[in-house]
């Protein structure tokens, strides 16, 4: 399942409406990632996040396609947040779903590091008195 | 074709996105040469090899044909997640 929207989301009920889908999920591992208040020594006040939405849905087909190669999964789900979003928001959940844990632990990682790579989403960070366009660093 | 700008590219050329008419471009590197002639401050980001390229969707690396129906995207490193 793939989600590319403005509102915030809740991680619990996300999770289990996927989990409830399938009956031999007996792992799952997630990551979320927040707006930090601060960013090498700056406070940060809010991120603007711009996405090329067309490209980011097929981007996270890819990248889940190439995990459910290298991983057994029952499923998995991408959230990502785009927008003004304030610090400690939510910006992005990746949540494998296998039967073990050790398909779920790998896939999970795989995908958030091709996300970080790949997936075009760009985030303006904004400060006191400026804001700034963020990298990845890989 | 369309060509789609995001980020501080999009600051710099001042458009979301804008048609062109390609005519006398018949691939990427032809475009990049029309984009830097249009907007002289991408040279420098061109030059360093900074900036990615999308053909309806997909991600370029090489310089590839374009079709007038192309959708070109040009953006700045990636900072989803």
């Amino acid at each position: 399942m793939i989600k590319i929207q403005k509102k915030d989301f809740n991680s619990e009920e996300e999770i289990n409406k996927i989990k409830n889908l399938h009956s031999n999920v007996g792992a799952v591992t997630s990551f979320i990632g927040y707006v930090r208040e601060e960013n090498d020594y700056k406070k940060v006040r809010s991120i603007n996040l711009e996405v090329y939405k067309e490209m980011a849905y097929k981007q996270f087909e890819k990248i889940i396609s190439k995990a459910n190669l290298n991983w057994k999964l029952v499923d998995s789900l991408i959230i990502h947040r785009y927008g003004k979003l304030n610090v400690n928001s939510k910006i992005v959940l990746v949540a494998c779903f296998s039967s073990h844990r050790k398909d779920s632990f790998e896939s999970c990682n795989f995908i958030m590091d091709y996300l970080k790579k790949d997936a075009p989403f760009w985030k303006n960070e904004f400060y006191n008195n400026k804001n700034e366009w963020l990298t990845n660093s890989n | 074709m369309k060509i789609k700008y995001f980020a501080w590219v999009k600051d710099i050329t001042n458009h979301e996105e804008e048609n062109i008419n390609s005519i006398q471009i018949k691939n990427l590197d032809e475009l990049k040469v029309f984009i830097i002639e249009k907007y002289p401050t991408l040279k420098k980001h061109m030059e360093k090899k900074i900036l990615r390229f999308a053909v309806n969707q997909e991600y370029i690396m090489k310089n590839i044909t374009l079709k007038d129906n192309d959708e070109i995207a040009i953006f700045p490193p990636v900072s989803g997640g």
